[in-house]
């Protein structure tokens, strides 16, 4: 199997977009801890994103429609109902949110890993070492 | 996609920044937590509240988070008997600052550890940010 035939690049790339917008995702839930009536979000899944499984999307057909700040494809709003535990009926959960940031954190470090170690591949094909 | 990491950095540093607002207005609650008027029968401090909203920071087509509103708390501000006091009305009552110093503590705490969770997804995000520019070396 050939090093160019594989399409490790484009899903490296991929899995890194994703990972960038779930951080944006979850850096606003973060930052909304104390905004009264603000559900958490999160993205979909990256298996359902690598599938093209994100559903229905908004177009925008006319310059004056919002261009809308996260790929509306990618970020899912979480269930009211499990969601709001507060009098304020604030849905984020402090912990729980930091547990995602930590895990998106340990993905990166992962796909940023590979990538490295693949493009060293190629310096071992091309008589570099490493 | 829409979202980099820098704009992730951004939106930890809206967060922050409406944290240290709360933070101001707890501060300035506790030190005026004796203020009493000064004519007759006057009103004395009323605790200011603070809310946030999530907003839509136009310029940079980010989500964020910002202070919407200082406010007053309305509730009854307390009576003491005092007619040495300035502020005393005519029966010698003088109205106190409705600041309770124990609700003012523990949101103090609540708005420290929503800044220190910001900061932490900031700090993060720094890391997952130099890792991405170490691929280039």
């Amino acid at each position: 199997m050939s090093l160019l035939r594989n399409d490790l690049f484009s899903t490296a790339e991929q899995r890194l977009a994703w990972t960038s917008e779930r951080q944006a995702v979850l850096a606003r839930n973060i930052a909304n801890l104390s905004t009264p009536g603000f559900q958490a979000s999160d993205t979909r899944p990256f298996n359902q994103v690598l599938r093209g499984m994100t559903g229905t999307q908004p177009m925008r057909t006319n310059d004056n429609h919002l261009k809308g700040t996260i790929d509306p494809g990618l970020s899912i709003r979480a269930n009211k109902e499990t969601g709001a535990r507060t009098a304020d009926k604030n849905g984020v959960r402090m912990e729980d949110q930091l547990m995602r940031v930590a895990d998106t954190e340990t993905l990166h470090s992962t796909v940023t890993a590979i990538y490295k170690k693949y493009v060293g591949m190629f310096g071992i094909v091309l008589g570099r070492a490493g | 996609m829409g979202a980099d990491l820098t704009s992730s950095l951004r939106v930890s540093a809206a967060g922050m920044d409406a944290q240290t607002s709360r933070i101001r207005v707890i501060a300035e609650n506790l030190a005026n937590q004796n203020t009493t008027g000064s004519a007759p029968g006057a009103e004395a401090y009323r605790r200011r509240t603070v809310s946030f909203q999530n907003r839509l920071d136009k310029a940079a087509g980010l989500e964020t988070v910002s202070v919407r509103r200082v406010g007053r708390d309305r509730s009854e501000q307390p009576l003491r008997y005092d007619p040495s006091n300035p502020a005393a009305d005519k029966s010698g009552y003088v109205k106190l600052p409705n600041v309770n110093s124990f609700i003012e503590l523990m949101d103090m705490r609540d708005a420290e550890q929503s800044y220190s969770a910001n900061l932490n997804v900031a700090a993060t995000t720094r890391t997952m940010l130099n890792r991405t520019l170490d691929l280039l070396k």
